[in-house]
Order: structure tokens, then C-alpha cells, then sequence
């Protein structure tokens, strides 16, 4: 490390050009309290990045994360030829399928460009991409888009799942067919789908006409029920721009842990600016991980804290942030973080079966919610075990990279894959589009 | 349950074990339970049901990530 004209160089890694997504070299760099990914391409001059804003947490306390050579031995077609090669340094948690890339929303944002007429895979395709996963030991699956919904015969999709072996299926969705069409949602229940992973960008309708278009509130509430009635559990997704929905962050976790136990968490994502969006991006339409935890203790009047929070147990720190809780009828418990020192929260080599354990624990509902428990006491082991499962509550994030934040070492890190064409994809390494491909 | 049915006594004390709420730390989080103690010395008997069936969920719960 040392001091230049220009700020204090951090870190040395590799990133792409956002205009030609050529491979470049880039560097870390802290001004003031914020950090940025700086980097310079021969063709389309330099560019700076904001990653990563203040000091609480700083970016040296919240990771400490030092990877041996990785800047310097990263794969040479690193990202080029992305699908899993051995020098990728994350097992598989989850991986995400496409079923469709039709959609009925024309979002301003949207990492997969919605919307294209291509043709749709078969049954018979996706039935075989879900037996060549489970033999792979791929067993959390996220049925993805696209707005999957749009497919007649999701129910079988998810059969077909189920039946192939996947342990945990997973919905993303914006939820407006679940909530008009209740049969639909019922088949995809008994046909086994865990649970949901439902766009909900605010409780204010102006926040969705800015981002999808059009009010949505009102179907959104109404997918939560539908899903609540077929005892699906719901995670709320809020993509957060700055400006549109960065002040709703507090009222959307109330929303959320006022609708527990049919909403199992919340899952932040920092807009990202791939694939369709609205405008080429500054670091003034850029909101960072440590922003996003100060921005909820903020608007949560300290009821959830910054320092609920740890790193994602297993992507790299800097790619996401995890609190476990508890919703309690008159409070909430907290269990992150644990003791630093406590194994559990080190990287052994399973950290991705642990994640998938943990979240397909917390994000399903589970029969626990019908027992009844003699003690009200939430000291009480017997009344613990009960809420923990009934009423157990995730907030999380996930940090996507766009071609001006992609930072090799983290990409080398990812634990959540698309699969196409038998390939294994990193998502970010999957979606990434160049500046020079919006319109 | 079979051991609490029994009549279990402490062996230094030698007096007849009670059922007592305990607390049981883990992980910076504290939950109770009622477990055979002896009223002198205080001494606990955790049987092996307990042991391996709630004990082991609660700590699963609580370092699963």
C-alpha cells in the first residue's frame, strides 16, 4: 500500500473496460471515506467507480478479506470463457435457470433485458438440465426469467424439479400472476415449489411506477397472500435506486416483518447497471453495501443495527451482507453476529452447502408455525426451537457487479451460477452487458 | 424421557436430583430449560434425549450459517 497524489491505493486486482469489456488491470482506491475501482482503457479513457462508501463499517473491517496472488494469478481468460473453471474459487450454492425471457412488465431496470420473443426451452430440456444438476450435487435451483409465470406449464417445470431430485425450488418472480390467478399458485405448491423470491421494490406505488411502469402494490400484497394460503414462503426483493427508493428501505422491512411468518426476509439488491437501464450510470445513481446497512439502521430507528450484520457466509464479503433474526410478537431477536471466533462462520470448503441449508431453513415455512407451545417465554429452549422456525427472519443483500464494478477477485469468489448450455456461469459474469449496448 | 422417569441421585452429594430451570449459553445467546439438579451442589443431569434431540437443534439453528 501506498500514499499517491490521487488517494491511498488499497488493493491491486482485474477488471474489464465497461465500454469494450476488455480485461484490464484496476486498483482499489480510498479517498476521503469512500473507495473506488479505478481503471483506464487504451481505447475509452479512465474510469472510477464508487464500491464502497464511509467507514461504518469500513471496507478493511467488513472483509479483511486477502486472497494469496489472486490479483496477480488471476486466469488469464478470466472472465472471458466464465463456466466454471478450476481456478473459480466458490462451490455452487444455487443456480439460477431461465424458463423464459418473456415478461408482462417492461422494467427501466432489468439485469436480464426481459422482454425478447426467443423461443422458450422445452420440458424436455429443462427436465434434462435438472437431472444433469442433481447428479452434480446441484440441488437449489431458482426458476428464473424472464418472468417465469408467463409459462402455462410452470407446475410441471417445477414437477419436473421435484422429481429429478432438487431439494429446494425457487421462484423469482414479480408476483402478479400469483396473486390473480389462485389455481395457478395452488399447482405450483402441490407440484413443490420452497418458496418465492417476489420483486418488491417499496410500499409506495410511485416507487413502481418510477421503476416497473406502473402501480403494483396492491398485486404485490395480493401475491403475498396467495402464496401465504398455500403456505409458500415469500423473501421481498427490492432493487434500490437511489433517488426512487433509498428512503423506503425502513418501511419495507416493517412491511415485511409485519407480514411474518408469510414473509421469511428481505433481500436488498443495490441497483447494478446491466443489462436494461434507464440511463448510463454516475456514482451519483450508485448506492453501496455499507450505505444500504446505515440507510436501515437509519430508517428502522436503530431497531436494526449495522452491526446486525455480517459478511455473505459464501460469496466474497464485499458481494453481500446476511442478518439472521427472530420475529418475536412484541420484538425482534437477533442471532448475527456470532462470536468471530466461532467455526461456524468460517469457509471450511462447505460454506456453500451451509448457505443453502441455512436459507432453505429460514426462507421455507415449516409446520412449526401449527404446534403449540405451553411457554411464551423466547428464553425458553422449547418456545426458541418453535419461533426459530416459525417466525425465523433474513435480511440480505446481494451486491451485483456491472462491467464498471466487476472486480475479478470477487467474481472468482461467486457461489451463485446460471446454468446454460451444460455451463456453469458466475450470474455477473452471465449478465454483463457493456455501456455501449444501451440505448 | 426414560432417565427422567427415574429416580436420579447426585453422586457426590448423594441426595435426590430436582427439576430445575437452567440457562444454557451458546454462541452469545441464552435459552432455558428444566433439567435434573442437584439442590445442594447444583450439579445438572442432561439426559442423552435432551442432549442429542433440542440441545443440538437449538446449536444447529444458531451456527447454521
Amino acid at each position: 500500500m501506498q500514499i499517491a497524489d490521487c488517494g491511498l491505493r488499497i488493493r491491486k486486482t482485474l477488471s474489464l473496460c465497461p465500454m469494450c469489456l476488455k480485461r484490464l488491470p484496476a486498483e482499489i482506491v480510498k479517498r476521503g471515506q469512500n473507495y473506488y475501482l479505478e481503471k483506464a482503457c487504451g481505447d475509452h479513457g479512465q474510469f472510477s467507480t464508487v464500491i464502497w462508501r464511509g467507514d461504518n463499517p469500513s471496507i478493511e473491517q467488513w472483509g479483511n478479506h486477502v486472497p494469496p496472488h489472486e490479483s496477480e494469478d488471476a486466469p488469464l481468460n478470466c472472465p472471458n470463457a466464465c463456466g466454471l473453471c478450476p481456478d473459480h474459487l466458490q462451490q455452487t450454492c444455487c443456480v439460477l435457470v431461465e424458463v423464459t425471457s418473456r415478461c408482462n412488465l417492461n422494467c427501466r431496470f432489468c439485469f436480464a433485458q426481459s422482454g425478447s420473443q426467443s423461443a422458450d426451452p422445452s420440458m424436455e430440456q429443462l427436465a434434462e438440465s435438472f437431472k444433469e444438476l442433481v447428479k452434480k450435487d446441484r440441488t437449489f435451483i431458482q426458476l428464473s426469467g424472464g418472468e417465469p409465470t408467463l409459462r402455462e406449464d410452470l407446475p410441471d417445470i417445477v414437477a419436473a424439479a421435484k422429481s429429478a431430485g432438487c431439494q429446494n425450488i425457487q421462484l423469482n418472480s414479480n408476483g402478479i400472476r400469483l396473486g390473480k390467478d389462485k389455481a395457478y399458485t395452488r399447482a405450483l405448491a402441490q407440484a413443490g415449489l420452497s418458496f418465492v423470491f417476489m420483486q418488491f421494490d417499496g410500499t409506495e406505488d410511485v416507487i413502481y411506477e418510477k421503476m416497473r411502469g406502473r402501480p403494483l402494490l396492491e398485486e404485490k400484497k395480493a401475491a403475498i397472500q396467495a402464496c401465504s394460503d398455500e403456505f409458500v414462503g415469500v423473501t421481498l426483493v427490492p432493487t434500490i435506486v437511489p433517488g426512487v427508493n433509498d428512503h423506503n428501505l425502513g418501511d419495507i422491512l416493517s412491511f415485511g416483518l409485519s407480514n411474518s411468518p408469510a414473509v421469511r426476509g428481505v433481500h436488498f439488491q443495490p441497483v447494478s447497471y446491466f443489462g436494461r437501464h434507464p440511463q448510463p450510470s454516475g456514482n451519483e445513481d450508485r448506492i453501496t453495501l455499507p450505505e444500504v446497512l446505515r440507510a436501515i439502521e437509519k430508517q428502522t430507528d436503530g431497531k436494526v443495527k449495522v452491526t446486525d450484520f455480517v459478511p455473505s457466509g459464501c460469496d466474497h464479503p464485499r458481494c453481500g451482507f446476511h442478518g439472521d433474526f427472530v420475529v418475536l410478537p412484541d420484538a425482534l431477536l437477533r442471532l448475527t453476529p456470532k462470536p468471530q471466533n466461532c467455526s461456524c462462520s468460517q469457509d471450511d470448503g462447505n460454506a456453500h452447502l451451509k448457505n443453502r441449508n441455512f436459507v432453505a431453513r429460514r426462507w421455507k415455512r415449516t409446520l412449526a408455525e401449527h404446534q403449540c407451545c405451553c411457554s411464551e417465554d423466547p428464553g425458553d429452549m422449547d418456545y426458541f426451537l418453535s419461533r426459530i422456525k416459525s417466525h425465523g427472519f433474513t435480511i440480505t443483500a446481494m451486491a451485483f457487479q456491472d462491467a464498471y464494478t466487476l472486480d475479478i477477485e470477487r467474481l472468482r469468489h461467486c457461489s451463485l451460477h446460471v446454468y446454460e448450455r451444460g455451463r456453469l456461469i458466475p450470474f455477473c459474469a452471465r449478465y454483463l452487458t457493456a455501456e455501449t449496448n444501451q440505448g | 424421557m426414560e432417565a427422567e422417569k427415574r429416580i436420579w441421585k447426585c453422586g457426590i452429594c448423594k441426595i435426590e436430583l430436582v427439576m430445575k430451570k437452567k440457562v444454557f449459553s451458546y454462541l452469545g445467546h441464552n435459552v432455558s430449560h428444566e433439567v435434573l439438579t442437584c439442590p445442594k451442589c447444583g450439579k445438572i443431569f442432561i439426559p442423552e434425549g435432551l442432549a442429542e434431540g433440542k440441545m443440538a437443534e437449538v446449536e444447529q439453528q444458531l451456527e447454521d450459517k
